[in-house]
């Protein structure tokens, strides 16, 4: 797409698209030409709102800004259909990040800022890049509701690695470095995070990003002018808008095509980790500044659409109109056409919205203080426009009117009704235990050597986990990261993201309740409180209606396990368009995000096994199915079903963990997702080993002959379910809280020797520590 | 009167407010003292540059921020006897600005923590022990002898690197302060994670005022963020690497 003027600076810029006087064809042809995502009918629409023909900014502005990515025309209507309010719902989904509810200290109510994106086809196309702006655009997120930004989290969904995919190899590889580069450089610590290897992603990564802020909820800024905010200056803050990311927000609103990705790189921005880290702290300074003389202002991030978007949405979300002069923009590179200027994707930028009192001294604080034009070239703090009565949203650009439309047509909601199919779940229910010809040992190793079972650490070393130094639990000693991130309090977060795509490809509504479940269950594996959630919709084409009905089960599925754990979802992201143009879609892949609350951080629990002679208790219970299984995925079981969630006896069993928890009764535990419980009990074992201690071992004596699902299911099956260790002098009071509860089960033993006992098999845990702790190892050197 | 300690930053520091934190809680006035404060320095006791990436570790890391005019204070303090503790990034400052190991001319770095071994950033627990006498190395004098000090290693560029003949006369001398440890309190070289000559991990002075450390001690100095954390210990109390802390501030108050 052409970013600049061919001559001189003073060409008119007043260039447009006569809508009316061109036929379909010919308008498609046009629009194309100017690499538009606009439909014919929206380019009527917008022609026939103004009565005349829209000028090329106006275009782009449309583009942006009606593109998939910023107005969810797609899945709006669906998004309904999810719970968002709760009493730890400081603020649910309707700014740049949510606000859970964390507790009290010293006289001040904490809360948790949190947002979960997508930056999958920026990362398919520059992995590096395209994953550090991820990190980059959620940080920003988080920081302008007033936070200051303490936790970042990933899950990934990569293609296959196996040898001879060179090429996703090096995309799962430039992926963990740009997380790597971004987090570590602004000092956030990478808290949490999943990753899957899976063929279906082969040409279409996904990665998510969660962030998450701590703030006083007396001091929370929002994304939107204030109420008595006539006139309030916009004032630009950051890096100097470039040629970069232009076209950003309806890239990542088609699907992706291989040869066209080189000539879509443009359209990813340009990280700059270093001037985010100042410009994190100058904020922090200008927070402090606001606070002291009781000034309310608006803040908000340029994301997709730019200063364009950006500006729009911050006044209009205010009931306000908008005036920005481009001229008075500070530009990196000079002949910028307008519409780059205007709707670019430029990074490591936001936009104050400030009584005009306070502004020179947040100038200062940036420009001077802070420095910004030194840390880069040309960075500042600048006006560039107000915000009006006038509900028109207006831009200049060497003196011209280029652009001048009803602000609400420009940030209205459009939506699109679309065809939906519904999903056709596995139909084969299994009556009969698994007959299978491999043996115990043999599957035991190859599950723990799976790609998506085998130790995380090759690939979250990479992530500075402990920066700021209030992590307690760093990514991968348990089965939720934990932060205790306001000094001198015991109040602490667990947060855990979560997403099988083997069930997605299954079983779309079933997946989402899945990865509801596995999050909420990891939190209270570790003793927090479940307190809210944030969900990405990973899905592929909208147009499709099989694709789409996909989506639509999700959701319901989101919805329906939400409302039977009692949780809201704060925060979320809609990523469509996922897969390749030949219509080969990603499975289904509903993230979600829980976080839970620890009012005495000295109560979380940890993974690995303590002591010899403890009692090993499996609370849940096993089903024969064994859909989305590692097991199933070894020994190619295609038609499986995909375990059932009994939502009420969850619920009354994570009670009982945390009533278990909260009285000191749990010396570890870890809950039974990919693998099975086998792997759970071997991963408490090797967690010694992080702890630098010896092995302790497990002897099944209490495992056999109490399962009804039979032994393949039992030893490998993912039905869920959390296992604890329980010191010999506590079961007695750890039974009785258990009271009537049947699916709390003595299970074993914890012993000496460094050996996992079962029936007449003994494996001991150095082997099995190498099965599982190496196959990353080549891939992430 | 508490011992007035400043914690550097430089554009691109990013571990500022826990090195803050946890030399207040061993006894200090720490404050934190940014890179547009520079002419404030004068007024404190001892210098502390935390971790991160200074001036995004263009050139070699540390390169630029030793030629800030910050450093300028640090550099008239460590040669006047003020004691300067460089931590990760703080700790390769040190180093490219010559007052440590501080054999050569100042801002003529001998030696360098420079990329590791395995080519990219690790993050990974790391026990530190101190290999030279106590009265090697003032900051380090209180810690007991053979006690081993937890840390993380989060790092880029975190080998020791320098002539060998001059790694021979740091290792001779007693430069090498701490080396990596594991549990049995070992320090051979290979313990190194990043593979940094003699298993080295902090770098002293001639003098022995100046002390350049990689990893953190600073990330596992509260009980709450202690591995070995006892059960029913106050979460919120010191603890861990927060011995080498404590050692410092120690060794300013008897000045």
């Amino acid at each position: 797409m052409l970013c600049f003027s061919s001559n001189s600076r003073r060409e008119p810029s007043l260039r447009d698209l006569k809508v009316a006087e061109l036929d379909d064809k010919a308008l498609r042809e046009q629009a194309d030409t100017l690499g538009l995502a606009l439909r014919i009918d929206e380019l009527r629409s917008i022609a026939q709102r103004l009565g005349r023909a829209p000028s090329f900014v106006e275009l782009y502005a449309f583009d942006a800004q009606w593109s998939e990515h910023c107005s969810y025309k797609s899945s709006r209507a669906l998004l309904g259909r999810l719970p968002t309010s709760g009493p730890d719902v400081v603020l649910g989904p309707a700014e740049d990040a949510g606000i859970l509810h964390l507790g009290e200290h010293e006289g001040e109510r904490y809360g948790i800022v949190i947002a979960h994106e997508s930056h999958n086809h920026p990362s398919q196309v520059v992995p590096f890049e395209g994953a550090a702006t991820g990190i980059g655009g959620i940080v920003r997120d988080v920081l302008c509701m007033g936070a200051e930004v303490v936790a970042v989290a990933d899950p990934l969904r990569f293609g296959s690695v196996d040898s001879g995919h060179e090429h996703q190899r090096a995309v799962a590889r430039g992926v963990v470095d740009g997380i790597a580069a971004y987090g570590n450089a602004i000092g956030v610590p990478n808290l949490a995070g999943d990753c899957y290897f899976d063929g279906d992603f082969d040409d279409n990564v996904l990665v998510n990003v969660v962030a998450l802020g701590l703030v006083k909820e007396s001091e929370i800024v929002h994304s939107r002018v204030p109420r008595h905010g006539e006139n309030f200056v916009l004032l630009l803050v950051g890096k100097a808008t470039d040629a970069s990311g232009f076209g950003g927000a309806s890239f990542s609103s088609v699907a992706l095509d291989a040869q066209e990705a080189q000539s879509n790189k443009g359209a990813v921005q340009v990280p700059d980790p270093f001037l985010k880290n100042v410009i994190m702290r100058a904020s922090y300074r200008v927070f402090s500044l606001l606070r002291e003389r009781g000034i309310e202002a608006g803040f908000k991030d340029l994301g997709a659409g730019g200063i364009m978007g950006c500006s729009a949405e911050l006044c209009s979300a205010g009931g306000f109109g908008a005036e920005v002069d481009l001229d008075s923009v500070n530009v990196a590179l000079d002949r910028l056409l307008p519409e780059v200027i205007a709707v670019g994707e430029t990074q490591e930028r936001l936009l104050w919205a400030l009584p005009e009192e306070i502004v020179e001294e947040v100038e200062r604080i940036y420009n001077e203080e802070f420095s910004l034009p030194q840390v880069a070239q040309n960075a500042r703090a600048v006006r560039i426009g107000r915000a009006t009565a006038a509900q028109r949203y207006q831009l200049r650009h060497l003196g011209e009117i280029v652009m001048d439309v009803p602000i609400d047509f420009l940030t209205g909601s459009v939506r699109d009704t679309l065809p939906v199919e519904e999903p056709k779940a596995p139909s084969m229910r299994r009556e009969q235990d698994l007959l299978c010809d491999r043996t115990l040992d043999d599957l035991f190793h190859a599950i723990l050597a799976h790609r998506d079972v085998c130790s995380r650490a090759p690939l979250y070393r990479h992530y500075d986990a402990v920066v700021r130094g209030r992590t307690v639990i760093p990514r991968g000693e348990a089965d939720a990261g934990v932060m205790a991130p306001i000094r001198g309090s015991r109040l602490a977060f667990a947060l855990s993201v979560d997403g099988n795509p083997r069930i997605g490809r299954l079983d779309p509504q079933r997946a989402a309740e899945h990865a509801v479940y596995e999050s909420i269950r990891n939190v209270v594996a570790v003793g927090a409180e479940p307190i809210g959630l944030t969900d990405c919709l990973n899905y592929g084409s909208p147009r499709d209606a099989r694709q789409y009905g996909e989506l639509v089960a999700g959701v319901d599925g989101l919805a329906r396990a939400a409302r039977g754990f009692g949780l809201a979802y704060v925060s979320g992201n809609v990523s469509l368009y996922n897969g390749a143009p030949s219509g080969h879609a990603i499975p289904a892949s509903p993230i979600v995000a829980c976080l839970g609350r620890l009012t005495d951080l000295s109560r979380c629990v940890t993974l690995p096994l303590k002591e010899v002679g403890s009692h090993l208790y499996l609370v849940g219970e096993t089903q024969r199915a064994l859909g989305g299984s590692v097991l199933a995925s070894i020994l190619a079981l295609a038609d499986e079903t995909v375990p059932e969630i009994d939502i009420d006896r969850i619920v009354a069993e994570h009670r009982f963990v945390l009533a278990a928890a909260s009285e000191g009764l749990l010396r570890s535990a870890h809950d039974i997702s990919g693998g099975g419980l086998f792997v759970t009990l071997a991963e408490m074992s090797f967690g010694c080993l992080a702890d630098r201690r010896a092995p302790i071992g497990i002897d099944l004596d209490g495992f056999a002959g109490w399962s009804a699902a039979g032994a393949f299911e039992s030893a490998f099956g993912e039905s869920g379910g959390i296992v604890v260790e329980v010191a010999d002098r506590d079961i007695e009071r750890f039974e009785e809280l258990a009271g009537a509860l049947e699916s709390v089960r003595e299970i074993g033993t914890t012993i000496a020797e460094p050996l996992l006992a079962f029936e007449d098999e003994a494996w001991e845990i150095a082997d099995l520590h190498r099965s599982w702790s190496r196959p990353l190892e080549e891939l992430f050197p | 009167m508490k011992a007035r300690v400043a914690v550097l930053v430089f554009p691109g520091t990013n571990s500022e407010e826990e090195t803050r934190d946890l030399l207040v809680d061993c006894g200090a006035d720490a404050r934190i003292v940014h890179w547009s404060e520079a002419a404030s320095l004068a007024y404190y006791d001892a210098f502390v540059l935390p971790g991160g990436f200074a001036y995004e570790d263009r050139i070699r890391a540390g390169a630029i921020a030793a030629h800030d005019a910050m450093l300028d204070a640090v550099i008239e303090g460590a040669q006047a006897g003020k004691f300067v503790m460089g931590i990760c990034n703080g700790a390769q400052i040190l180093l490219e600005a010559g007052l440590a190991p501080g054999t050569g001319e100042i801002r003529r770095p001998t030696a360098a923590f420079t990329h590791n071994a395995q080519g990219h950033f690790i993050c990974e627990r790391v026990l530190l022990r101190r290999t030279v006498a106590a009265t090697r190395c003032a900051i380090a004098a209180a810690l007991p002898e053979h006690l081993l000090i937890p840390a993380w290693a989060a790092h880029a560029q975190g080998r020791l690197a320098a002539a060998p003949a001059h790694l021979d006369e740091l290792e001779r001398d007693g430069f090498i302060v701490f080396r990596y440890a594991d549990a049995a309190g070992a320090t051979d070289a290979h313990l190194a994670p990043q593979g940094s000559a003699h298993g080295a991990a902090a770098l002293t002075n001639r003098e022995g005022n100046v002390l350049a450390i990689m990893p953190h001690p600073e990330r596992d100095a509260w009980n709450f963020n202690h591995l070995d954390r006892r059960e029913g210990s106050d979460p919120l109390a010191p603890s861990g690497g927060s011995v080498l802390f404590k050692s410092f501030v120690t060794a300013l108050e008897r000045m």
